[in-house]
């Protein structure tokens, strides 16, 4: 019975399916963990037990340290759109379209996923690396033996500053790539800027805005709260925040993806 | 009595770490346990300051607080040596609005020179030496006014020098603050030097429980073996497998 026991589990079927349950019981667990802390997160706001300094601090890091990559990939990605439509649509007759097209697209997507997309690879994996960083030399231990709550002190401000800084840069970023989407266009088939703007506010409605800050909002809170949790939960050393980090990259693009479908369904079915 | 432990138990998956440990610490007594890498030591402090919680047995403590001085000072870095002093002191519910700014300051400066480090409130951790980021810690630590503190290897990877001036102190701050004392150590100097009692762990329970002098006259097979260094002896390294 011992030896068929071992022979079974050396099995490549029994290695293939172990390996299938424990990635399945490692992301039921991440994702367990990372809704506990958020509701801890919330309780503290709740309470109003905010480090005013470290918000102030957060916000700094979010909105200005990120913002020259965020402008950056929004307005190459609209130069990228825009050189690949603009021609075309004047080619095919629809030029007064094309900064409508430009302007929803940048609007209710691009704008908001592509700042969140910089966000996580500039904020959150240096959120994780940081905090992944504190655990293995164990300052986070340190923290609690002070009984000092780690969830107050690290997890909250950071989460209230993706909250708070996502939206305003996501705003420059969008005005930046309909700007930039302009002068492509203008650039790459002639279509004049009178034209552009013209019909650039026929598609965009308060709902859209609307949307568009609420995503923003959504996501800063879920990439500070994923980026938080797996350095939070690291383990081991260099290895463990190299770890951390990258599930932190992974856990939050896939997170944005999932509420950026979401507010599709919801808001443009 | 400060602390006490009783039939403690831990385990780390099939292995037991800590297997039915019990000792008491009187306050003003500093105790030490010794014992091999992996042999459970640094797991009874995180389970006394709470970092882990016990399988079974029972921790009793008096009332106040329990520090503890971690291995590698785990201050942060990110903090000037003046605002990881005061940490607890701003950041803590039932601190937080107890003491004023100037009295915060007065406080450090008030630690760190019980510690011998007048002056570099300023400094961060990584402008300072291995000894000054204990000493730091040490200052961080009893801040709060302690009843217990928790030494976790505080004289590892320190120079000899350095590591008489944290023996020193950490005889200091047992008289000043008559804190219950436990120190986690391999080093005899340490253990000679700080505790009144020690007890010796191997493969997680106590072999071995006295004063360090009766350590060096007994003919206990564990200690002479720990005491000697030898590789022959009932205390075998834990294979990595």
């Amino acid at each position: 019975m011992g030896s068929l026991q071992k022979y079974y589990k050396q099995s490549a079927t029994y290695k293939i399916f172990s390996g299938i349950l424990n990635e399945l019981a490692d992301f039921l667990d991440t994702l367990g963990k990372i809704t506990l802390n958020g509701l801890d997160v919330i309780k503290f706001i709740l309470k109003g037990q905010i480090e005013k300094n470290e918000v102030i601090t957060q916000c700094y890091r979010f909105g200005i340290t990120s913002l020259p990559i965020t402008l950056s990939i929004v307005g190459m990605t609209s130069i990228i759109v825009a050189s690949q439509v603009a021609l075309e649509m004047v080619k095919q007759g629809g030029g007064n379209f094309v900064g409508l097209l430009m302007t929803i697209l940048i609007v209710r997507e691009v704008g908001v996923i592509m700042s969140g997309f910089a966000i996580i690879s500039m904020i959150g994996s240096s959120i994780a690396s940081e905090i992944a960083t504190m655990r293995v030399t164990e300052q986070i231990d340190a923290i609690e033996v002070l009984k000092v709550s780690p969830i107050r002190y690290l997890f909250v401000p950071r989460v209230i500053a993706g909250m708070l800084m996502m939206p305003p840069v996501v705003i420059i970023a969008s005005a930046i790539g309909v700007i930039t989407g302009a002068i492509t266009a203008n650039l790459t088939s002639g279509l004049g800027y009178r034209a552009f703007f013209d019909s650039a506010w026929l598609g965009i409605y308060m709902k859209d805005l609307g949307v568009c800050l609420l995503k923003a909002v959504c996501f800063g809170a879920t990439i500070a709260l994923i980026s938080c949790s797996t350095g939070y939960y690291a383990k081991g050393g260099a290895k463990g925040v190299g770890e951390a980090t990258n599930k932190a990259v992974v856990w939050s693009f896939v997170a944005i993806v999932i509420w950026d479908m979401f507010f599709a369904i919801a808001f443009f079915f | 009595m400060s602390i006490e432990v009783k039939n403690l138990i831990k385990t780390f998956g099939e292995k037991t770490v800590i297997d039915n440990v019990s000792f008491k610490v009187e306050n003003g007594e500093t105790l030490a346990i010794v014992g091999f890498s992996g042999s459970g030591k640094s797991t009874i402090l995180k389970l006394i300051c709470g970092l882990m919680t016990p399988d079974s047995g029972d921790i009793i403590t008096s009332k106040g607080d329990i520090a503890m001085v971690f291995q590698y000072s785990a201050l942060f870095d990110s903090l000037n040596v003046a605002d990881n002093i005061a940490f607890a002191l701003r950041e803590r519910k039932d601190l937080r609005n107890k003491y004023t700014e100037k009295e915060i300051k007065n406080i450090v400066a008030e630690k760190l020179e019980l510690v011998g480090l007048k002056g570099i409130e300023n400094k961060f951790p990584s402008e300072l030496s291995g000894g000054m980021q204990k000493r730091v810690s040490f200052a961080r630590a009893i801040v709060t006014e302690p009843n217990t503190i928790l030494y976790d290897e505080p004289t590892a990877g320190l120079d000899p020098i350095s590591s008489t001036l944290i023996e020193d102190y950490i005889v200091r701050l047992k008289e000043e603050t008559n804190a219950a004392s436990i120190v986690v150590t391999h080093q005899m100097s340490t253990i000679s030097r700080t505790a009144n009692r020690l007890i010796m762990l191997y493969d997680g329970k106590i072999v071995y429980e006295g004063t360090p002098d009766e350590m060096l006259r007994q003919d206990n097979p564990y200690t002479k073996q720990f005491v000697t260094a030898s590789l022959e002896g009932p205390m075998q390294m834990i294979s990595e497998n």
